[in-house]
């Protein structure tokens, strides 16, 4: 038997007063890669910002079971990033809320925070200030936030664009540690190779219908369409 | 573009120049004479300074070495670089708590706007008016001085504040938001350190600010240097006067290339920081060496 979602979806109209697709329902559970794809302007983005609670859903509802401190990490297509503080004050925002309040509290924190800088390969950088890094280190850096933050659900929002094929294997690297460590994964992606290598599942929007597939059917599929 | 922009700035012209007659009631032979008076004033009155400002005071009797150190120049422009430091340094904090509370992007309209409100009504009033309010309430002296320009320096730094908040991009709040960070921790670890070049240089500003002022806050008895000025006045004194008035000029200068030194290290690059000498003679050798190099 499986264990409970970590988050439920419930007949969930997403869209900014008018709905953008079909109701979703379905459930994520603990280690799913799921990517989300579909062409611009679809909702990709807003049903990330709606499961977020950055968006109010247009209709239905959605169960969100993490933690409510840090449970939930997040990588907005902006990265979210404090452009004037050090990589390392960055990524301890995750760490803080991963550690729990304890004497050895500072200690914790700063060896989480090193911890994924040094995962994302990072060190080099740890104490410049992230607006003088390039548009691929600012993602590393966000997903060191995360990997520290150690969240049960992660969303992120494109964040392997822009990134070199070295960069997405040291970052998807970094990711896996977290799926390993039972961390549910939502990701926009643009680039279906990316899909294909890592996902567990595939989420598609198009035309305003939600489809949502095992990486074995939509391979199938994909293969089905090339064929055609 | 540019002929639009030449009409309005010249219809601008016009409308203050009618405004201006208006208020003057058309009565511009005031004016005849002016030019002539000043300089009257000026050579008869005020030129030379009297420097003796900047000599001990006869009472009470200076123990120190040096003369300058009890002299009303001296006493005066400390006394009021020290209201200005104290009321800027307290009246910053207490902005900061009080612009985070007003930011529309921080916190929902039923806390943001009471804030508003509050940080309109104490910057309504100018500090000249809170420092006569505070020597009335608390009798004359310095510790006026400091309430009046933090009160003030509360109302006009917190709207720089909020102003500056609400115009931070929008994605780091909400990644933050959705993390599960609080409202403080938001403000402790993002939006400060996101605004903190802003922030540091209002700071700057406001401290300059306040000294220009602390020697308008004087004359109402709130201690500084104004409170000598007003002496003086009422005395007929003005060769002092102008001497003072030399000596704060000086000082505001000074204060101003200070907080151009400091606004130079936090500008929004940040990366382009003023050379100093040794890193121009350091960088011209390092060039000079690797010309060699290359021949």
């Amino acid at each position: 038997m499986r264990d409970s979602p970590v988050l439920s979806l419930n007949n969930l109209v997403i869209g900014y007063d008018a709905p953008l697709a079909k109701p979703i329902t379905l459930d994520v559970h603990k280690g799913e890669i799921i990517a989300v794809l579909g062409p611009s302007g679809v909702g990709k983005t807003t049903l990330i910002r709606t499961i977020a609670g950055l968006v109010r859903p247009v209709d239905g509802s959605f169960d969100l079971r993490v933690k409510p401190r840090g449970g939930l990490g997040y990588i907005p297509q902006r990265l979210g990033l404090v452009r004037h503080a050090t990589v390392a004050h960055n990524v301890s925002l995750g760490a803080r809320l991963s550690v729990d309040w304890s004497r050895s509290m500072f200690r914790e924190r700063k060896e989480r925070t090193f911890e994924a800088i040094r995962a994302l390969d990072m060190e080099k950088k740890a104490s410049e200030p992230v607006r003088r890094l390039s548009g691929g280190q600012q993602r590393r850096v966000a997903t060191a936030r995360t990997l520290a933050q150690r969240p049960q659900l992660m969303l992120a929002d494109e964040f392997l664009g822009e990134l070199d094929q070295k960069n997405v294997d040291t970052v998807l690297g970094a990711v896996q540690q977290l799926v390993e460590n039972g961390t549910a994964i939502i990701m926009v992606e643009h680039h279906e190779d990316n899909a294909r290598d890592f996902a567990t599942r595939i989420w598609e929007i198009q035309d305003e219908h939600f489809i949502d597939l095992s990486i074995e059917e939509w391979l199938h599929q994909q293969s089905k369409g090339e064929e055609e | 573009m540019k002929y639009r922009l030449f009409g309005i700035g010249f219809i601008l012209v016009v409308l203050a120049w009618m405004t201006l007659d208006g208020l003057v009631e058309g009565d511009w032979g005031r004016l005849e004479g002016g030019l002539s008076n000043l300089l009257v004033f000026f050579e008869e009155s005020m030129w030379p300074p009297d420097w003796s400002v900047l000599e001990a005071r006869s009472y009470p009797v200076c123990d120190q070495d040096i003369e300058l150190l009890c002299s009303v120049g001296y006493l005066g422009m400390m006394e009021t670089l020290k209201i200005a430091f104290v009321s800027t340094i307290i009246g910053f904090f207490g902005a900061l708590s009080l612009s985070s509370l007003a930011a529309r992007n921080l916190m929902p309209l039923y806390i943001s706007l009471p804030v508003r409100i509050f940080l309109s009504a104490v910057r309504s009033l100018p500090s000249l008016i809170w420092a006569i309010l505070f020597v009335i309430v608390i009798g004359f002296g310095p510790l006026s001085g400091v309430l009046a320009m933090t009160f003030y320096t509360v109302g006009y730094l917190g709207k720089l504040q909020y102003e500056v908040f609400e115009g931070m991009p929008n994605d780091p709040l909400e990644a933050g938001r959705a993390m599960g960070l609080g409202r403080s921790s938001i403000l402790l670890n993002i939006v400060i350190p996101e605004n903190g070049n802003h922030l540091l240089s209002q700071l700057m500003f406001m401290f300059e600010y306040n000294v220009r002022h602390g020697t308008v806050i004087g004359i109402v008895g709130a201690g500084g240097i104004g409170y000598y000025i007003s002496t003086y006045l009422k005395f007929l004194q003005y060769d002092k006067v102008l001497a003072l008035l030399l000596l704060i000029f000086v000082v505001v200068v000074l204060i101003d290339l200070l907080s151009l030194g400091v606004r130079s290290f936090v500008n929004e690059e940040g990366d382009v920081r003023k050379p100093t000498w040794l890193s121009m003679v350091l960088q011209a050798r390092k060039r000079k060496s690797s010309f060699g190099e290359d021949a």
